[in-house]
């Protein structure tokens, strides 16, 4: 079987949890997917998960998973998984299964596999892809040491609307014992290091920008055509070096990776730097007036040509009623 | 200062919560000659006895070996003395030269020499990445038992009067206005009886040691060069490893030295690369052009034709050789490997003299920590011993030959081979000039010509396959740093946006082989330099051939800078 860690905060599903069934579905060949989600109070997410086609939707809650910790998740997960013994286990590749996934499997002395971006075959003999040398290379990887197997699945690798819906799976609460005094981290309560911090890793669509742009003064149409599109508004690293927009939607090797369903480049030669942070985007649209930028190479649609012209036409259209 | 911090002088600062250790000897820097110290030391120990001393290496680079950079061709004779069963202790030494080859380039011709110049000759000695070399002599080091911090620069060094007392280490966690982080953590404070200076060409403490001790000769000032890797693998069997080529002349010209080198790994790999002495005339002028020129070379485009380009590098060399090393003893205080210039520019070597100036450092400050005097009297016995050593047997002979390359390519090597025939003999020795002096004012150069200032004078085109721009390649270099903390360059930025750009157009642009400098323009038309600090793959040559020497390197915190896997 296969086991899918969903993640939640406060009660609201973390989105990325529908991409980990969509890869634990391609992964399965046959085998059957448990969901398991764990958290103090969970509220009604097992019910959204119980429309996948899974097998079950297992509520793991205790009261000292709130505030989330490490040591908290760690423990609740191996309880979950060693009775269990899957052949794999499968998160979202988030900042919290970061932080407490590589711990888990040390734990439980099993293999953990992050960021994989493909799954080659099916059932206990698939392979994973994953990348190296910041998205240079890929390796394949076959994991050695399981059952279980742990595997983390890249933002955007898989696709959330892709997950097969059967209906109504069961849902059920499972014990989870965990000793309190086993929990070394006292969090503080959450706090931003940067106001309005944006996580660009969870939006479908994302405008970025670049030097094309040419001036501060026009960085409001961008975010015209954002707002146009319902889509983020990001940049490559002059425009957030320059201060024009902050360093928190900087994309690329020095920024975010991003994978949304859209990406339009405006005004951005696609230095390698920028591509390692978007090339794994499922659409990507270039607009730019060299036609020998390097963005154009990873582009699905290109427009050569100036962006002045052209956003406002793609704002006109879109704002047709 | 928007654009840089002010090096704020270590007496100055506030040490509040300043941690001190204290140490018999500290090492700065873990190249070949920190870490032949380090080994030379513990050694020492172990034949000696007695009371054990502390060491300690410290080493910019998150990881042993990250920041080393080299051609190389490594003569063994110093590992040879220092660790004599290198090859069974696992040496990483890559391939033992096998063919060789002096290769004169024109535009379209190749002439190869018909002798190999004594100099380049390269019988017994081996093609390595310093790279990996360097981790593997981190684990001799490491085994030995001596304390190894990666990831700390010595930002400030410690001085009581003229007495060098250790080494401040920079503050972690500063953001890049300036203000702390909640990461903060500052220096520490390493005293140590004797520094060890090894921090590579162009060292950061070892220059702020030359200014405040007056440790030259001024009329024997350092020269430098620059030199740009790029790690190749080509289809197999197209050279066999252990090749060695070195090449002369095109694309430079007459008035620029330099060269090519071409080295041959196992498994298809191939060191390829182009160094350009920082002394070139031609203030439009592109050492990364150069090395893209050299490329589209028929002979060089050929060899690497279905290959592919997979690490890229840069590093400043010292080329001035034995009248421009310093006076490398002071009280408390010693300078070994390029810091101190000990690098053999005609045969283009400088591992084992690294390796052997540390190995006579830790000597020299062994007994003085075990006689208790480390006085400048007393740790003057290095100089000793390097005069009595294999250093000046192969240095002190070709003294004169790469300031007479000043003169010209012909004239140099001319004098090269007047050299190689006498052992060195010449009535007085020729005076050298700073590099940066030499480079021309726009208008000097150009005259009243109508010139395009905003390309190199050696722009070429760039196909990303054989050649490429500076941005992607330094994403081959592997370079990061925490982008979030003051740029490591400080810059008096008035002059770029007064007279710099008249009199020589923003050369920082162009000789910087990482793209760290890029000129905008403000909107009334004043131009503003941007620093992208992060992309600094630490070759120092912006410090070195500034003409106004306006600009200081000084480390980042935390480890960052470029990742030379297996260069």
């Amino acid at each position: 079987m296969i086991l899918v860690i969903a993640e939640q905060r406060e009660g609201k599903l973390n989105r990325a949890t529908w991409e980990a069934i969509a890869a634990a579905q391609q992964l399965a060949g046959g085998m059957p997917i448990s969901v398991v989600v764990p958290g103090a109070s969970t509220g009604n997410i097992a019910q959204e998960l119980a429309s996948a086609s899974v097998a079950e939707v297992l509520i793991a809650e205790n009261a000292v998973l709130e505030p989330y910790t490490p040591d908290g998740y760690a423990a609740a997960c191996r309880t979950i998984i060693e009775p269990a013994n899957p052949t794999f286990v499968l998160f979202a590749h988030t900042y919290q299964t970061r932080d407490f996934a590589p711990l888990l499997a040390a734990r439980m002395r099993k293999p953990l596999i992050t960021d994989v971006t493909g799954i080659n075959g099916t059932g206990a003999d698939a392979t994973f892809t994953r990348p190296m040398f910041q998205g240079k290379l890929a390796a394949q990887v076959k994991p050695q040491g399981g059952p279980p197997a742990l595997v983390t699945v890249q933002i955007g690798a898989f696709r959330a609307d892709a997950v097969q819906k059967g209906g109504s799976a069961p849902t059920k609460k499972v014990d989870v014992q965990i000793d309190a005094a086993a929990i070394r981290q006292k969090p503080e309560a959450p706090f931003r290091e940067a106001k309005q911090a944006v996580d660009l890793g969870q939006a479908e669509r994302i405008v970025a920008v670049g030097r094309g742009i040419k001036s501060q003064e026009n960085i409001p149409l961008v975010e015209k055509l954002a707002k146009a599109m319902g889509a983020e508004v990001a940049a490559s690293r002059p425009i957030c070096d320059n201060g024009w927009l902050p360093m928190e939607r900087q994309i690329g090797s020095s920024g975010q990776t991003v994978a949304p369903k859209l990406y339009v480049a405006l005004g951005i030669s696609g230095a390698i730097q920028h591509l390692v942070g978007m090339k794994g985007s499922r659409t990507i649209v270039a607009i730019n007036k060299d036609a020998e930028a390097p963005i154009f190479e990873v582009a699905d649609y290109g427009i050569v040509g100036d962006l002045f012209e052209i956003a406002p036409a793609i704002i006109a259209e879109l704002e047709k009623p | 200062m928007p654009d840089g911090r002010e090096p704020v002088p270590a007496e100055l600062t506030t040490s509040t919560d300043r941690e001190t250790l204290e140490v018999d000897v500290l090492i700065v820097g873990g190249g070949p000659a920190g870490l032949a110290a380090a080994l030379r030391l513990s050694q020492l120990q172990h034949e000696k006895g007695g009371e054990p001393l502390s060491i300690a290496v410290l080493e910019k680079a998150r990881e042993a070996g990250a920041h080393m950079l080299s051609g190389a061709v490594l003569d063994p004779s110093a590992l040879r003395d220092l660790i004599p069963d290198f090859k069974e202790k696992g040496a990483p030494l890559a391939a033992e030269v096998r063919d060789e080859d002096v290769l004169f380039l024109t535009q379209s011709s190749t002439f190869a020499f018909p002798i190999i110049p004594p100099p380049l000759k390269n019988h017994g000695n081996y093609v390595i990445s310093l790279n990996q070399f360097v981790r593997w002599l981190t684990s001799q080091v490491e085994a030995a038992g001596v304390d190894f911090f990666t990831g700390f620069a010595g930002q400030d060094i410690l001085m009581d009067g003229a007495t060098v007392r250790g080494v401040r280490t920079g503050d972690r966690g500063i953001d890049k206005h300036g203000a702390q982080k909640p990461t903060f953590e500052p220096g520490v404070d390493i005293v140590a009886k004797v520094t060890i200076f090894c921090d590579g060409v162009r060292g950061n403490l070892t220059k702020e040691l030359l200014r405040r001790l007056e440790l030259g000769d001024k009329d024997h000032p350092p020269q430098f060069a620059i030199g740009l890797k790029e790690l190749w693998e080509l289809p197999p069997d197209r050279l066999t490893a252990g090749t060695v080529i070195h090449t002369l002349g095109y694309p430079l010209k007459h008035e620029e030295f330099g060269g090519a080198f071409i080295y041959a790994l196992p498994e298809g790999q191939v060191s390829l690369g182009f160094v350009i002495g920082l002394d070139y005339q031609d203030p439009l002028f592109d050492p990364h052009m150069a090395f893209n020129r050299f490329k589209q070379h028929p002979y060089v485009s050929k060899l690497l034709e279905g290959g592919q380009m997979i690490r890229y590098g840069a590093k400043a060399l010292p080329e001035g050789g034995w009248n421009t090393v310093p006076r490398v003893y002071m009280d408390g205080g010693l300078i070994a490997g390029d810091a101190g210039n000990f690098l053999n520019s005609m045969r283009l070597k400088g591992i084992h003299l690294a390796m052997r100036t540390g190995m006579l450092a830790a000597e020299t400050a062994f007994d003085a920590v075990r006689a208790g005097d480390t006085s400048r009297a007393a740790l003057k016995a290095y100089k000793d011993r390097i005069d009595r050593s294999a250093v000046r047997d192969e240095l002190y002979p070709v003294r004169n030959v790469h300031q007479a390359f000043g003169y010209g390519l012909l004239p140099g090597m001319a004098f090269a081979g007047l050299t190689v025939a006498t052992h060195g003999w010449f009535p007085e020795d020729l005076h050298g000039h700073p590099g940066h002096e030499r480079m021309k004012m726009l208008a000097w150069y150009y005259g009243s010509r109508n010139i395009d200032v905003a390309a190199p004078s050696n722009a070429t085109t760039i196909d990303r396959k054989l050649t490429f721009d500076k941005v992607t390649n330094v994403h081959f270099s592997g370079t990061s740093h925490d982008e979030d903390q003051p740029a490591h360059l400080l810059v008096h930025t008035e002059v770029c946006s007064s007279i710099c750009g008249p009199e020589y157009g923003h050369p920082c642009i162009r000789f910087c082989p990482a793209n760290v400098y890029e000129i905008s323009h403000d909107a009334d038309g004043t131009p503003r330099l941007q620093i992208n600090a992060s992309n600094c793959v630490h070759c120092k040559t912006c410090d070195i051939m500034d003409p106004y020497q306006v600009i200081t390197w000084v480390p980042p915190e935390d480890g960052g800078g470029p990742q030379y896997n297996g260069m």
